[in-house]
């Protein structure tokens, strides 16, 4: 990186970090610490609520998704607006009405504390795991890309996270968020601008559009339905809608950001604006990864984006086979070039004969290509066993690096920084709260004045280095960080299922909504080993196990007066 | 929903609000089927 790359970089993180400070400034009871003073507009509730779910390997995978898959991950986001507006009409006026701090507070005045302790310690240990490799992950990808040590990686975001997360509580966390968003998207808008500019001057947008579509990259919708197909319209709206209910609805990195509003109208807002900018977001990130494929088909990509794996392939046996196939891979792509100039010239002659011959020619061309690709996939996977071959995570920071302009390759990494950082302080936020509200406030007791932002601080600053530990022992964990990935559907239908059941299943009294989630996380997990269902159905599983069950043990419970004051329906 | 609660500052209910989200989400399900047709 140049001077003015680092001069970028550590101004934009500096400005995230004092900004936090300067604005978290001046909690001096715990609810003022846990609930940012309550006092958040609608605005900054939103930009709360996208950057926590924003991670820095989001926006570092996102773009490789399209490059190597196409567009369709975008139809993962289709749930979230519906589950925005279930969550408007039903959750948001109930936590609102009931004043609580964290989600888990309602399930005790509606069931009993057992219940809520399974569901606070259920997320902490879900949310607790993942925070680690929220840093973890983009931490690898600089390091590999960049030469940078992964343990001083780590460090960096850890730290500056926690100078402000842990000193200024939520509301230092949704001002540094906001900032971190105006980084973020201005990186991302630049680098899609300057990606478009730096194409062939012959080749128009409408062109590379065409190149990316007629390469099978612009298949965003897919109806075609398959429960074992991670990504079709089917899953986005069903599988994604349960996902999204619960990580929304019963998340507390995510509740926590809305109920700081100001009232339920500023949450809701908040919460509905993410609704109505995540999809289009996705969107263009999706865009501009089809972009940098487009900008390859005119420019020589590796074989390989990520260089760590390669360099155990040629340093073992296979080290001439992989060089021999990168030579044929090199001598195909120079090909495949000439048939996507050959392409975009037939598009401007406007003959369809001509355009329908340049583009088979294009696709077979692809076609043998991605068949030289495989082969050194397979020496790949040879060489580095139990890892699984991809490079899908470091193709846009590869191409950020080697092809976009001094300054803005500073910004983009800001970006990647940000995004790491904005995931990371919502959730250990979100823990630190959880531990203080669920667990010591519950089972201690305590004032909510100066000593309980004290307790806040020292969870959230434990949470903080459990997350840094985490991902530190996460470089040894191999193939099971895809098992940790997936965490979340573990447990968000449990969740998600004891809240619907307290809503909606009036019957159901404490102990039995509580063996009910016990059993049907049983089931969610076995349904994980034994079978091969997507990962999204099991958000949909796992609640709807919960709440039959709980329906169904509800017949052999204690006949008993509904409690007062239950959530009304 | 209460009777007392106040309206969103825009669109003068919370159910043209809602359809508004839901219409956004159904709108660009179309543009983007139509976007793939389009370029594929």
């Amino acid at each position: 990186m140049s001077r003015l790359d680092w001069f970028v970089l550590a101004s934009a993180l500096l400005f995230v970090v004092l900004w936090g400070l300067w604005k978290g400034r001046g909690a001096t009871t715990g609810e003022g610490y846990i609930g940012g003073g309550r006092d958040h507009r609608w605005w900054l509730i939103g930009l709360s609520i996208i950057a926590t779910q924003t991670s820095a390997i989001t926006f570092l995978s996102t773009p490789g998704q399209a490059y190597v898959d196409g567009m369709r991950f975008v139809q993962f986001y289709f749930g979230l607006p519906l589950a925005a507006v279930v969550l408007s009409v039903t959750l948001l006026p109930l936590y609102h009405r009931l004043k609580v701090s964290t989600a888990y507070e309602l399930l005790e005045a509606r069931f009993d504390l057992k219940t809520r302790l399974l569901a606070a310690i259920l997320f902490l240990i879900q949310r607790g795991l993942a925070v680690g490799l929220t840093i973890f992950a983009p931490a690898l990808v600089l390091s590999v890309l960049l030469g940078w040590s992964l343990h001083v990686n780590i460090l960096i975001v850890g730290v500056l996270v926690m100078i402000y997360t842990v000193t200024g509580g939520t509301k230092a966390v949704a001002w540094a968020h906001s900032s971190q968003m105006v980084i973020i998207a201005c990186g991302m808008l630049l680098a899609g601008v300057m990606t478009a500019h730096r194409l062939p001057a012959e080749v128009s947008f409408g062109d590379a559009l065409h190149v990316a579509g007629g390469l099978g990259r612009l298949n965003v919708i897919d109806t075609h339905f398959d429960p074992n197909n991670r990504y079709n319209l089917w899953s986005g709206l069903i599988g994604g809608f349960f996902l999204m209910l619960s990580y929304f609805g019963t998340d507390q990195s995510q509740v926590q950001r809305y109920l700081a509003g100001s009232d339920l109208t500023q949450s809701r807002l908040g919460l509905l604006m993410n609704a109505m900018i995540k999809v289009p977001m996705q969107f263009l990130i999706l865009l501009l990864g089809a972009l940098v494929f487009v900008f390859y088909q005119f420019h020589a990509p590796p074989l390989f984006f990520n260089p760590g794996p390669v360099k155990q392939v040629l340093a073992g046996p296979d080290a001439a086979a992989y060089r021999a196939t990168e030579a044929k891979f090199a001598q195909a792509r120079t090909s495949q070039s000439r048939k996507a100039e050959a392409y975009v010239s037939a598009r401007h002659s406007g003959d369809a004969a001509s355009i329908a011959a340049a583009k088979h020619q294009l696709s077979q061309s692809h076609a043998e290509s991605e068949a030289i690709r495989r082969e050194g996939l397979a020496l790949i996977e040879k060489a580095n066993p139990g890892t699984n071959p991809s490079d899908t995570n470091y193709i846009f920071l590869a191409y950020v690096l080697s092809s976009l302009p001094v300054g803005l390759v500073g910004l983009v990494i800001a970006a990647v920084f940000s995004g790491s950082m904005s995931s990371m302080s919502g959730e250990i936020s979100a823990l630190g709260a959880t531990t203080v509200v669920d667990l010591w406030r519950r089972l201690v007791g305590g004032s909510q004045g100066q000593r309980e932002v004290w307790v806040g601080r020292i969870a959230t600053f434990a949470w903080g280095c459990f997350a840094m530990a985490f991902a530190e022992y996460a470089a040894r964990l191999g193939s099971l960080i895809e098992a940790v990935n997936i965490l979340g559907s573990l447990f968000y239908g449990t969740i998600l299922g004891i809240f619907i059941t307290a809503f909606y299943v009036k019957r159901v009294r404490g102990g039995t909504a509580f063996y009910a989630a016990l059993v049907a996380e049983v089931g969610v997990l076995a349904c994980f080993k034994f079978t091969a269902i997507s990962f999204l159905w099991y958000n949909l599983i796992g609640c709807a196990a919960v709440v039959l069950l709980a329906w169904a043990f509800s017949f052999f419970q204690p006949r008993q007066a509904l409690p007062e004051g239950e959530p009304a329906t | 929903m209460p009777m007392t609660e106040p309206a969103p500052p825009l669109l003068g209910s919370w159910k043209r609000l809602y359809a508004l989200v839901l219409g956004e989400l159904l709108l660009c399900i179309l543009l983007f089927r139509l976007f793939s047709w389009a370029f594929s």
